[in-house]
C-alpha cells in the first residue's frame, strides 16, 4: 500500500513537474523527483518495495523524456543497487542528510549516464551539458528532497503507520 | 531473502536496460513496448495535470507583464521613433513578407496535411530538449514527422504513443537540420547546442553568408520540406583554425513559449 501511495506520489510529481517547468525557464535548475523517492523507499522501507518503485517511477521518467530507451532505468537501478549496498554504511536521521545523500546522488547519476554513453557507444555528445547541469540539479533536487521527506514523513504519521 | 531477489531482479533490470541501450533488437522492442504501454495512461494524465499548471503559468506570465506595463510603455514609445526610421526597411519586410507567404501557401495548399497540437509538457530531464505535445499516434502522427509554428521549424517528432508524443526541438545536441543560406548559395548543417543558439556547420570560409541571414530548410535531409524558416544568423567567425566558419544562429521559435505547432503529415 505504501508502495503504491508513493509511486503514485512519485507520477504525480512528475507529470507536474514536466508541465510546469514548460512554463517556467528551469533547465538548469530542474529537480529530479525519482531518485529522492528510489532513495527514501531503499533505505527506509527494503530492497523490494524499492525495486517496486524503481520500475514505476523508472518507466514513467522514460515515458516523459527523449532519453535513449533503458538509459533512465538504467541509472535508476544502479542507484537503488548502490543505495541497498551503502544502507548500513549510510545514516540518515533527518531531511537535512537525506537532501545531502540525494544531492549526491544527483552527481552521481550524471556520472552514470556519461559512464554508460562512453561505454555503450563509445560517445557522448552532450557531456559538457550533463556535467554542467549536475551541481545545479544536485542542489535543487537537495532543496526538493526536503520537501518530499517532510512531505512522505507526513503521510506515515497522519495515515500510512495505522495499517 | 526477500532482499536478494529485488538485488537478483535489479540486476536482471540492469542488463536488461543497458541492452535496450545499446539497440538490442528483441530487448528494444520488448522495452518500447512497456513505455507505450505506460504512454497510454501518462497522456491524459498529462493532460489533466497540465491544465491547472497553463493556468498558473497563464497567471504568471499575466502578472508579470502588468509589472512591466510602465517600462513597457516608455519603450514603446521610443520604439514610435525607431518604427518611424525602419519604415526605411521595407525591401527587406518584403522579402520576409514573401518567406512567410510561402508558408502559408504551404499550409493552404495542403490542409489536410496539417494537424494541430497543443503543447502539454516538456522533457523531465535537462539534458534533452524536447517537448510534449497533446496529440499521438491516433490522430496520425508517426516518426520523423516534421513540427512547425507560423514562426518557423520546431523540430521532429521522435517518440509516438497513442495519445502524446515528444518532439526534439533543433536546439536538442542530437538534432541536425539541412538548411539553406536565402537569396544565397550557401548550404550547410544546422546543430543543435543544448543551448539558446545553433550552430551552422559546414559553410566553408569563402561561402557567402554574414551576420542578419536567414536560413531556411532545403528538403534535403529527406526529413523537413524545403522552405521552413529556421532562424537568423547572429554571428560569423572566419578567424578559427580549419576550413569553415564558426556560425551561431538564433532560431525563429522561442521554444520555452509554444503554446500550439502543427506536424507536417508526411505525403
Amino acid at each position: 500500500m505504501k508502495v503504491l501511495v508513493l509511486s503514485i506520489t512519485g507520477l504525480f510529481l512528475m507529470l507536474l513537474q514536466a508541465s510546469i517547468s514548460f512554463h517556467f525557464s528551469i533547465d538548469l535548475f530542474k529537480p529530479d523527483f525519482a531518485i529522492p523517492l528510489v532513495i527514501y523507499v531503499t533505505f527506509f522501507m527494503g530492497a523490494g518495495p524499492g525495486f517496486v518503485t524503481v520500475l514505476c517511477v523508472g518507466f514513467i521518467e522514460e515515458s516523459l523524456s527523449i532519453a535513449p530507451a533503458g538509459s533512465i532505468m538504467f541509472v535508476l537501478v544502479s542507484i537503488f543497487l548502490i543505495t541497498t549496498f551503502m544502507k548500513n554504511k549510510l545514516y540518515i536521521d533527518s531531511r537535512y542528510s537525506f537532501a545531502a545523500v540525494s544531492s549526491v546522488a544527483i552527481v552521481l547519476e550524471s556520472l552514470l549516464i556519461l559512464m554508460l554513453s562512453l561505454l555503450a557507444r563509445g560517445e557522448a555528445p552532450n557531456a559538457l551539458h550533463i556535467l554542467l547541469y549536475a551541481i545545479p540539479s544536485a542542489l535543487s533536487t537537495g532543496l526538493v528532497s526536503l520537501f518530499i521527506y517532510t512531505f512522505i514523513e507526513y503521510l506515515n504519521a497522519a495515515y500510512l503507520d495505522r495499517e | 531473502m526477500k532482499n536478494s531477489i529485488a538485488i537478483i531482479l535489479a540486476i536482471f533490470v540492469l542488463a536488461v536496460s543497458f541492452l535496450s541501450f545499446t539497440n538490442t533488437p528483441l530487448v528494444v522492442k520488448t522495452f518500447t513496448g512497456v513505455k507505450q504501454g505506460l504512454g497510454l495512461a501518462i497522456g491524459p494524465a498529462l493532460k489533466i495535470v497540465g491544465k491547472p499548471t497553463g493556468w498558473i503559468g497563464n497567471g504568471f506570465d499575466r502578472y508579470v507583464n502588468l509589472i512591466h506595463t510602465k517600462e513597457e510603455n516608455d519603450r514603446l514609445k521610443n520604439r514610435v521613433d525607431t518604427l518611424l526610421m525602419e519604415n526605411q526597411k521595407i525591401p527587406e519586410l518584403e522579402r520576409e513578407n514573401r518567406s512567410l507567404k510561402g508558408l502559408l501557401d504551404f499550409v493552404e495548399k495542403k490542409p489536410n496535411t496539417m494537424i494541430a497540437a497543443k503543447v502539454s509538457g516538456e522533457d523531465l530531464k535537462n539534458w534533452f530538449h524536447s517537448i510534449i505535445i497533446d496529440k499521438g499516434r491516433s490522430s496520425g502522427i508517426r516518426e520523423k514527422m516534421p513540427v512547425i509554428t507560423p514562426k518557423g521549424l520546431v523540430g521532429q517528432a521522435v517518440e509516438i504513443d497513442q495519445w502524446h508524443s515528444k518532439v526534439m526541438v533543433i536546439n536538442d545536441v542530437n538534432s541536425s537540420v539541412d538548411v539553406n543560406v536565402e537569396g544565397k548559395n550557401t548550404r550547410g548543417l544546422l546543430e543543435g547546442t543544448g543551448e539558446t543558439t545553433l550552430k551552422l556547420r559546414y559553410v566553408v570560409k569563402n561561402d557567402e553568408i554574414e551576420i542578419g541571414d536567414k536560413l531556411s530548410t532545403s528538403g534535403k535531409d529527406s526529413i523537413y520540406p524545403k522552405g521552413i524558416p529556421v532562424g537568423i544568423v547572429i554571428t560569423v567567425d572566419r578567424n578559427k583554425a580549419g576550413i569553415f566558419s564558426d556560425i551561431d544562429v538564433m532560431p525563429f521559435n522561442n521554444f520555452k513559449q509554444l503554446d500550439e505547432v502543427l506536424i507536417v503529415k508526411k505525403q
